[in-house]
């Protein structure tokens, strides 16, 4: 913990909490240390839909501002891909006005350290977040997640579902902050995370925060973190799979409902096949 | 209807609000240094090793920061505080010997009554001293022990020195410190192996004097296959200065033993409450927490469980209720530390006219904790948009046999419920207060009847205050 | 000639802006049975929730008396202790308040009169024996995991305890199966008396069969479209509502 204190600070989580469980911030990672990204800015025009797609193949650091103008649609697809020796960091800030919506499909399977911040401000009337993503720690990698949905709009709609497995020695910090403000009225948000511990080595750290200043709304948010259901193995083991085989299996059934969000096969085909690529060696 | 609202809550609060004047025997200075706590130790006649633990605390106080986190307690000034108020009383087993004022006090909360009802040991702290202290004689005969901690350091002075602030050290943080420099009263409790202790044991607290701490300590040791339910309780008239609580509990659970430790907390809304609660639970031992936190103006509170020995297991059921200026930061910690542990956490809390509720938890599962199961349920009312309400739990685990969930709501009273029961002939306030009583319901039923009751009363009490 | 009990006069009411019940008149005596048939969307329930007095639902028009008074002006709860009763289609599921608390407050709160314990858990638990209904339910959160058919029992047996005046059955035989509809049917047939009335919502005209049925109202888009006896049925049932719908066009 105190060698956290002496590096900057990546990323903080909107309400502190006990300090000897490390998970107040997120440190800039390795290798990234006065790398500045330069902000670079979008803005979708009002009633416009579109899709963007980052594949990162290389590490680094990433910034982007988002403005989402009323009515207007946003998929953004982040695939994190880089070489196992990389630090990669990304910082994601997103301003939905009235009935815009934001779609996030997120998977973090490269690097060796990662964090990553996503704010996304429902403010105007209306507007929608809808957020998955899904990561795979293996090795000693550390991945340190800061997700936040603001809802200050009335009748806005947050959803942000994250899965992941670790195995190796993979250390993982996942905070999803759901934070109505007050006037938010109407609003419902909805947050889950469903862990796989895959080895004896891995620690896993979740902080699933519901932050509220209005009466008028409708959250909820789960945590599940365990092994794998003894009964699924079971059962794909009595059709002949070793355990190794069966474990990626449920591990990419895990991954799947984010996947099937990736627009074209074949930057699906390829993170898949990472995925599988990492697993084989885990 | 405006008038009658005012009315019932004047009478209800003014039961906890009777003062009993300046009727201290002899008060420290106010504020914390060497020679106060020289003071304290001198008048209680203590031994030279908690002299120094008291010194080398305050040494330690000295060295820590406030948190970091939590609720603004920056309204705590400590050279205000007047840490050591000696009431003009000497400990009894009697009633008749209490003094009028003080027996008044303690009448008017009930407790000589429930002593002769349903309780098989009392006592009654009054500020810094415990003035009243009794046990059934058939317990004695079994080896039990329950007495205030003056008596327990010179009567079981080696059992104390072995257990004394081991489980919350005092570099704990600031407020243990704290504790381990000014600490007064509070309870013994020992129960031999194999005991079962069958009626509850109480202790109440009370401060009476404005601008005062109270740093009771309670060290509870259950020896194997024991089992026994303490209950404790706090309230304090209210005051415009700022008083402090910064009590310590312990509570040592061995191998197979049972102890269920129930709280209702109604400090006045002028109180600091700065509680730290602690039990380590040993192979197949089981610690329950019931806890029900209404008063203050501030509040940090959360039981935190170790448990140390395979098997062993938690129960938490909390509930809060934060209104208007006050400020509750509560919930709870396990730690996993053993093979096939266990923990359930359920709470439920309750914010309204401006009051701000925070849920705040950790549950860490160590590497040596395979197979640690745990599950946590937090509910989270909300009665108007004034009010705040934080859900912020954190789940640390290692090793990969854990089975951890996590969930938590928030939302309000929905209108379809209403709509429901008054379509049943019921009116919307009662209608609310049944859905909000309804909502503390799993709670409740885990309280002693008494409590329940004085727990439905309050929340009826809070909820005339705004509705309608 | 038995004396009025329920009198809609030109209603019009909707929810959220959108009127969906269009000058609809209707008149309920004295231990009267009334079915109202209608497709779905047709204002059906709308009625129910209007008459009970949901504060989603907006009367833009016309009247509503109950034995002369004015029933609109009246609260919720009023309208329960002067004797409706609403049995719901989607019963509310309440955490924490078991079922015999509410029958118990609820039965005070209608009667005015305090409730004995005893007396009054040896008629709720001789009324459960004949819906069939385990005793331990009444001790059970209300509806909180109870099937369609069980949270259906729960509402006849409240209607069956607290004795009131009218019921308005919205929908309290879907979803369920042949003998639960049975079970439901008997307890309507013993609700129902010279004195008390029903007025019920069904797409199943087995939850009938135990009743005397003294008049049936189709209810097509808003407006009642026919009105007639028992024999109403039949032809609904043989024809479906299309020839009405054709002949409003």
């Amino acid at each position: 913990m105190n060698d956290l204190l002496n590096k900057e600070i990546f990323s903080e989580i909107p309400l502190r909490t006990w300090g000897w469980l490390g998970v107040n911030e997120a440190p800039v990672p390795e290798g990234l240390a006065g790398v500045n990204p330069g902000r670079q800015e979008i803005t979708v025009a009002a009633g416009q839909a579109e899709e963007l797609v980052l594949a990162e193949r290389e590490g680094g650091a990433l910034e982007l501002a988002i403005c989402l103008e009323p009515g207007a649609k946003l998929h953004l697809v982040q695939a994190e891909l880089a070489p196992v020796t990389a630090g990669v960091s990304s910082r994601l800030q997103i301003r939905a006005a009235a009935g815009a919506k934001f779609s996030y499909t997120s998977v973090l399977a490269g690097g060796a350290s990662v964090a990553a911040e996503l704010t996304v401000e429902l403010a105007g009337q209306d507007s929608e977040a809808d957020v998955w993503a899904f990561y795979l720690g293996d090795a000693g990698r550390r991945l340190d997640l800061n997700y936040i949905i603001r809802q200050s709009g009335r009748d806005t709609r947050a959803n942000m579902q994250v899965r992941g497995a670790l195995t190796g020695g993979a250390e993982k910090i996942f905070r999803g902050t759901l934070d109505f403000l007050q006037g938010a009225k109407g609003s419902v948000g909805r947050e889950n995370e469903e862990v796989l511990l895959l080895s004896e080595d891995v620690r896993n750290r979740s902080v699933p925060l519901m932050l509220s200043h209005e009466d008028d709304v409708d959250g909820h948010h789960g945590v599940s973190v365990g092994r794998m259901d003894e009964a699924r193995l079971f059962y794909l083991m009595s059709r002949g799979l070793d355990l190794s085989e069966a474990q990626r299996l449920i591990v990419a059934a895990a991954a799947n409902p984010v996947l099937d969000r990736i627009p074209g096969q074949a930057l699906g085909q390829e993170i898949y096949a990472y995925l599988q690529g990492r697993l084989a060696h885990a | 209807m405006a008038e009658k609202k005012t009315y019932v809550a004047d009478i209800e609060r003014a039961l906890y609000d009777i003062r009993d004047g300046d009727n201290a025997a002899y008060k420290s200075e106010s504020g914390l240094t060497e020679a106060v706590i020289r003071d304290i130790s001198g008048r209680k006649q203590e031994p030279d090793w908690m002299l120094n633990f008291r010194l080398q605390s305050l040494a330690i106080y000295n060295s820590l920061q406030l948190p970091a986190w939590g609720p603004d307690i920056s309204s705590l000034d400590m050279d205000r505080i007047v840490t050591y108020v000696q009431p003009d009383a000497r400990l009894t087993g009697k009633w008749s010997e209490v003094p009028e004022d003080i027996k008044g006090t303690f009448d008017r909360l009930g407790i000589p009554e429930a002593e002769q009802k349903s309780l098989g040991g009392v006592g009654a702290q009054y500020d810094s001293e415990v003035v009243y202290h009794s046990i059934q004689e058939e317990l004695v005969q079994q080896g039990v022990v329950y007495t205030d901690m003056e008596t327990a350091l010179r009567e079981h002075e080696a059992v104390v020195r072995e257990y004394f602030m081991s489980l919350v050290p005092p570099k704990d943080h600031k407020f243990a410190a704290l504790h381990g420099a000014v600490w007064s009263g509070g309870s013994f409790v020992h129960v031999p192996a194999g005991v079962q202790v069958e009626i509850p044991l109480q202790s109440y607290f009370r401060l009476n004097a404005a601008g005062a701490g109270q740093f009771e300590h309670t060290l509870i040791i259950l020896e194997p296959g024991a089992s026994l339910h303490f209950i404790e309780g706090c309230s304090a008239p209210k005051y415009n200065v700022t008083n402090l609580h910064a009590g310590c509990v312990e509570l040592f659970v061995k191998e197979g033993a049972r102890l269920r430790y129930s709280t209702i907390e109604n400090w006045s809304r002028n109180m600091m409450n700065l509680n730290t609660k602690r039990a380590l639970v040993e192979k197949d031992g089981l610690i329950e927490w019931v806890s029900g936190s209404f008063g203050s103006q501030v509040s940090c509170l959360y039981p935190c469980s170790v448990l140390h020995g395979e098997n062993a297991r938690c129960e938490f059921t909390g509930v809060t209720f934060a209104s208007r200026g006050q400020n509750l930061d509560t919930g709870a910690t396990v730690i996993h530390a053993a093979p096939h542990t266990s923990a359930n956490i359920n709470t439920r809390t309750i914010s309204k006219a401006g009051g701000a509720a925070t849920y705040r938890s950790a549950v860490k599962v160590t590497k040596q904790a395979p197979y640690a199961k745990c599950s946590v349920n937090c509910e989270s009312l909300m009665l108007d948009d004034e009010s705040r309400s934080d859900t912020l739990p954190v789940m640390d685990v290692e090793g990969a046999e854990a089975d951890i969930g996590h969930e938590a709501k928030i939302g309000r009273i929905s209108d379809e419920a209403i709509f429901y029961l008054t379509s049943r002939g019921i009116e919307e306030n009662e209608a609310r207060a049944m859905i909000v009583r309804g909502f503390v319901e799993p709670i409740a039923k885990e309280l002693p009847l008494e409590y329940a009751v004085e727990m439905n009363n309050l929340v009826s009490l809070e909820l005339e205050g705004t509705m309608g | 000639m038995a004396e009025e009990l329920l009198q809609i006069e030109g209603l019009c009411a909707g929810v959220e802006g959108r009127e969906i019940l269009h000058s609809l008149s209707l008149d309920v005596r004295r231990g009267e049975v009334h079915v109202i048939l209608g497709p779905n969307g047709s204002g059906k329930s709308t009625l129910m929730n209007v008459l009970m007095g949901h504060p989603k639902y907006q009367v833009s028009g016309g009247s509503i008396r109950w034995q002369g008074e004015d029933l609109l002006a009246l609260p919720t709860y009023e309208r329960a202790r002067r004797g409706l009763f609403l049995s719901f289609q989607t019963p509310e599921e309440i955490p924490g308040i078991r079922l015999e608390d509410l029958i118990r407050t609820a039965r005070q709160a209608v009667t005015g009169e305090k409730v004995k314990i005893l007396p009054f858990r040896k008629e709720l638990e001789a009324v459960m024996e004949g819906l069939a209904m385990a005793p331990e339910y009444a001790q059970r959160y209300l509806n909180v995991g109870f099937s369609g058919g069980e949270k259906k029992r729960a509402e006849i047996l409240q209607l069956l305890m607290l004795r009131p005046r009218l019921a308005l059955l919205d929908e309290t035989d879907s979803g369920l199966d042949v003998d639960a509809v049975q079970i439901v049917s008997e307890g309507v047939a013993k609700f129902h008396t010279a004195e008390d009335a029903c007025l019920i919502i069904t797409h199943n005209t087995r939850i009938l069969e135990k009743l005397r049925v003294d008049r049936v109202h189709v209810l097509l888009e808003g407006r009642i479209a026919e009105t007639g006896g028992a024999e109403l049925i039949e032809k609904i049932n043989a024809q479906g509502f299309a020839p009405l719908l054709a002949a409003g066009e």
